[in-house]
């Protein structure tokens, strides 16, 4: 709603002759720090942590590996899995099944620091369908998809969902959504994109999540922060607060799974 | 409170040099314009060869001065307009009313006197004035004259940012200018995203920005006082003025109700860059709405020689609107019923009655989403406030002031089908009463001091629930509250002091001390201010704002008062300020206090301050070095750091150069530091999308603003029954891309880089406005 609204007065400004470029400013280069990244999934394993470190702003997109550090994902159900590093930066489980309701503790240890984190998996909310919105916006045709699922009454749930347009992960995955106002609706929402344009023909795939209040928090945070559009920007943005001990950044999930997938017509 | 005991005891000890006061006559009265009958504020009525007997005419145009028995010469003056002598034969008390020419039309440097030393002599520091007249030759934006864009250009106030209404006061937040439209709180000043301020200056007489010492009689927030005051309407003669602009037009018209007796003021505008939408083939951008509309209305009627009454309100509405995907409105409206009441030559009281209220109303209807949201601030204000002119070095001010506000954060309707459940956050109930006093005293020719007084509770009431919330915003208890209960009163002692020294007949020196408290705050976490921004009253985990000011300055006029020069320093010292938390949900939030963080501010700088009043070329230069800082638990390490607002150099050059009888030009540059922003120190990966790594508050700048604009205006023929204008204006005339705002994201056409991208709003934005009167 609230992006609605800039989108409009994005639009406004357009009218009135706003101009938009890119510009070379002098960033500050923070200290290298880790990248923990860990999900656990009601889906059968492996799982996968990712170990990766920060860069400069002006470098490529590479984010270099952690490689030789002892990664172990348990359960408070006495299973204990060490993780392996199949690929560079990716560390894989062996033995773990993931189960709403139980909860994982992720343990790192890289560069002689030890970097902790829980979390539990809420209960499986079932993804009813996926449909698109269409919607004109200032003479544009605008397309995104709908999630409709049947929220559980009673509980506050979290949920994550991350888009793919023709098998390629839509570049912002960040869209999170709390039952706060909606507990034990049937809830249809968009997933508003104003970046890339979903065209008739798409394939169009949408997972999921259940996610627990911290990871919830987390992805919010990000998405506050990421610092996109001329309006729509925080006034502080900020690291969001993640659910990994001692300085890391990133976070470690345990959420359901469940994916649809369309044509879009 | 060791302080405010001495301060108490300076007050009794000064009280007696009022009892000294001689039996004397009184000449009061009131001063106008002579063409339309407007009440003059601020106009300078002094006695010939009485060097002690000079005033200054009230809000309403009213004086009061004294004299002993004889023959005077009373001289009363007022900038831009014509001085006027009046003799008066005292004998008794007498009521002396004088009407002024304006001089608006005189190019003759002699006839227009540049009024007189008022800014040495007057212990009052911290203020500037400004009349719709000084400023309806500035070349602005979309052509639309706007006080609230040519205070940005004045000493000590900055911008919001290119087109923004909100501005910043010494260090202080938008929230923290108390902006009285007739003395009612307009809560949201601005139209179209600040493009537009609510305020038409063909409904606005006078303006007065208060940011040093601020007088007694106004509290309610920390860093300044914006006091507009309505035009009363012609009382001589009926008129009707407008104008039309590009994209907005607006008209006037004004008249006596009965001749000397009452008049009328109605200005209404609106704008129409929507009907361009509706050029548009697509049908559904032609369903598509963006427009304001607003409205002011006064209207006068004097009932007798001792008692005048005033009825003022204001109507505004901004619509926005996609079709019928989703609709916005929102808008102040205020009404104010003032009754003057002369007791007698030496005292003179007001009474209002003022409602206002703020509100807005979105609708959505997206897919089988059927809701919509109010939410609103609503006051119920009484003030009562007396002048007693004890003697002509005397003049004391009290006053009551009860204010009931209600906010309500958040109303959600929603279809049974929508997938939102309807929400009603509680509304909160407030009391913010006052007593004041404040005493104007001039100790010898040189020495003038003003102390003053202000007593506030503010009252926190049921019904309701309040909550208490743990250091993560849980929340651990819950209160429940009656209607009427009392869950929380603050009370908070506001002295306010200034003084002035006289060093020359045209020089002084003057310092001054303000303490302000502000129990209403404008929660807002985003760069831009929106409409959807909410305010909220000081609670049990909100506590009032409080700030204390010591300001000095160095006043100088030269030439006959034609140039006036001003230099101030200031400090700030600010308490419980409000900032939010990471990840903060303000919009229709039971528990929106669990996401406020509370800290300190402070902040110091120096103004320096040159205006030339009277000739073919006027204007002012201002100059502002400052520093604004913020320090709250867990940012930035616990130290102190820029707030967003900090801006270290702040230039404003405006010029008005009245060419011959037709034509008048005028131009205007700014230039101020960039504000501090936060931008990335890095940048890593999550779910194989690029996130920004940030490692300090406000450690960056925003590129330095500057902008040039030009203005000229054509006089028409002017006849007794016709007058017209012409202005054309350039906005940025350089075209210069000043960010608006700078923001980060993955390179759209490369997927391995990161990119900065800035936004600019405007580059030369020409306008034309057509201006009548009949």
């Amino acid at each position: 709603m609230k992006k609605l609204y800039f989108a409009i007065l994005i639009s406004a400004a357009v009218l009135i002759g706003a101009c938009k470029k890119t510009v070379t400013l002098d960033l500050k280069t923070a200290d290298s720090q880790i990248v923990i990244e860990g999900n656990v999934t009601d889906s059968s394993g492996p799982y996968t942590v990712s170990l990766t470190k920060t860069v400069a702003f002006y470098t490529e997109n590479n984010f270099p590996a952690i490689s030789g550090a002892v990664v172990k994902i348990s359960d408070n159900q006495g299973v204990t899995d060490s993780l392996t590093e199949t690929s560079p930066r990716i560390y894989s489980t062996s033995i773990l099944q993931g189960a709403p309701g139980h909860t994982y503790t992720l343990s790192v240890v890289a560069n002689n620091t030890t970097y902790t984190a829980t979390s539990t998996m809420p209960a499986h909310v079932p993804f009813d369908s996926l449909t698109v919105n269409k919607q004109e916006l200032f003479g544009d045709n605008r397309i995104s998809a709908t999630v409709n699922f049947q929220d559980p009454i009673g509980i506050h749930n979290y949920y994550q969902f991350t888009e793919y347009i023709n098998g390629a992960q839509y570049n912002k995955s960040l869209f999170v959504f709390d039952d706060r106002l909606s507990d034990g609706k049937y809830i249809s929402i968009n997933l508003f994109n104003d970046s890339t344009r979903i065209k008739a023909g798409d394939h169009l795939a949408v997972d999921m999540y259940c996610i627990d209040v911290n990871v919830y928090n987390y992805f919010n945070q990000l998405d506050q922060s990421s610092g996109t559009g001329a309006f729509n920007t925080t006034a502080s943005p900020a690291n969001p607060s993640s659910n990994i001990n001692n300085g890391a950044y990133g976070y470690f999930s345990a959420h359901t799974a469940e994916g649809r997938t369309i044509i879009v017509e | 409170m060791h302080l405010t005991k001495v301060y108490l005891s300076f007050l009794v000890l000064l009280f007696p040099t009022l009892l000294f006061a001689q039996v004397k006559h009184t000449i009061s009265g009131t001063i106008r314009d002579k063409s339309s009958g407007e009440t003059l504020i601020g106009a300078s009525v002094s006695l010939l060869d009485q060097p002690h007997a000079s005033v200054l005419t009230n809000s309403y145009g009213f004086y009061s001065i004294l004299a002993p028995a004889g023959e005077y010469k009373l001289l009363v003056s007022f900038t831009g307009y014509t001085t006027d002598t009046v003799a008066v034969s005292l004998t008794h008390d007498v009521v002396v009313s004088v009407t002024l020419a304006s001089g608006n039309s005189q190019l003759q440097e002699v006839t227009v006197t540049a009024g007189r030393n008022n800014n040495v002599t007057k212990p009052l520091m911290g203020v500037q004035k400004l009349s719709i007249n000084e400023i309806k030759d500035l070349p602005v934006l979309f052509g639309e004259k706007d006080i609230l864009k040519t205070i940005q250009l004045l000493p000590g106030v900055q911008s919001g940012g290119d087109g923004s209404s909100g501005f910043y006061v010494r260090g202080g937040s938008v929230d923290q200018n108390l902006i009285l439209l007739d003395e009612a709180v307009v809560y949201n000043p601005s139209h179209l995203l600040g493009f537009f301020s609510t305020f038409n200056s063909d409904a606005i007489k006078d303006v007065t920005l208060y940011k040093g010492a601020i007088p007694a009689e106004y509290g309610g927030r920390l860093s300044s006082v914006l006091d507009v005051r309505m035009n009363e309407g012609n009382s001589n003669d009926y008129h009707v003025n407008g104008g039309l602009g590009l994209i907005s037009s607006r008209v006037n018209v004004e008249g006596p109700i009965q001749k000397d007796n009452g008049s009328f003021d109605i200005s209404a505008r609106r704008t129409y860059a929507d009907l361009f939408l509706k050029l548009s083939k697509d049908s559904n951008t032609r369903d598509n709405s963006l427009y304001f509309y607003d409205i002011n209305a006064k209207a006068n009627y004097k009932l007798g020689e001792k008692d005048h009454i005033y009825l003022s309100g204001y109507f505004g509405k901004d619509e926005l609107g996609l079709g019928n995907t989703f609709g916005m409105s929102y808008g102040n409206t205020t009404a104010t019923f003032r009754w003057n009441h002369v007791f007698n030559s030496r005292l003179f009281s007001n009474a209002s009655l003022i409602y206002s209220k703020y509100n807005y109303d979105i609708k959505v209807n997206s897919g089988n989403n059927d809701i919509s949201i109010t939410s609103f601030i609503r006051d119920y204000h009484l003030k009562e406030d007396m002048q007693y002119f004890v003697n002509n070095s005397n003049k004391i001010n009290f006053g009551l002031d009860v204010n009931n506000h209600t906010t309500s954060p958040g109303v959600i309707t929603a279809t049974e089908n929508s997938s939102f459940n309807p929400v009603s956050i509680q509304n909160r109930h407030s009391l913010e009463s006052a007593l004041y006093v404040s005493h104007d005293l001039s100790l010898s020719d040189k020495l003038n001091v003003n102390y003053g007084l202000r007593a506030g509770l503010f009252s926190v009431l049921g019904a309701g629930d309040f909550y208490t919330y743990d250091s993560s915003g849980n929340a651990l208890d819950t209160a429940h509250y009656k209607s009427g209960q009392v869950v929380k009163n603050y009370f908070n002692l506001e002295p306010r002091f200034s003084m002035s020294y006289k060093i020359t007949p045209s020089s002084s020196v003057k310092v001054a001390y303000t303490r302000t408290t502000q129990n209403l705050h404008l929660l807002s976490n985003s760069t831009s201010s929106n409409p959807t921004d909410v305010w909220i009253p000081s609670s049990n985990n909100v506590k009032p704002e409080i700030a204390d000011q010591v300001s000095a300055g160095y006043f100088r006029n030269f030439q006959n008062n034609r140039y006036e020069f001003s230099a101030e320093v200031y400090y700030r010292d600010m308490q419980n300020q409000i900032d939010y938390k990471n990840g903060a949900q303000l919009i229709a939030n039971t528990n929106v206090e669990s996401q406020l963080i509370f800290g300190k501010g402070r902040s110091y700088g120096l103004e320096l301050y040159m205006k030339k009043k009277a000739g073919k070329l006027n204007g002012w230069i201002s100059y502002t070095l400052s520093r604004t800082e913020r320090k709250f638990d867990g940012v930035n390490e616990d130290s102190w750091y820029p707030a967003n607002q900090d801006r270290t150099h702040n230039l404003s050059v405006v010029g008005i150069y009245k060419l011959n009888k037709k034509w008048t030009l005028s131009a205007d540059f700014v230039y101020y530091t960039g504000n501090a922003v936060t931008w990335p120190s890095g940048k890593y990966t999550v779910d194989g999308q690029v996130a920004f790594l940030y490692t300090e508050r406000n450690g960056y700048r925003m590129p330095a603003y500057n902008r040039l604009d030009v203005g000229a205006t054509l006089q028409g023929k002017k006849t007794k029954k016709f007058d017209s204008n012409w202005n054309f204006s350039i906005y940025n005339l350089y075209g210069r891309e000043n960010p608006y705002s700078i923001s980060f994201q993955q390179d759209p056409g490369d997927a391995s880089k990161t990119q900065a991208i800035q936004y600019a709003l405007f580059r030369w934005v020409p306008s034309v406005t057509y201006n009548f009167n009949f």
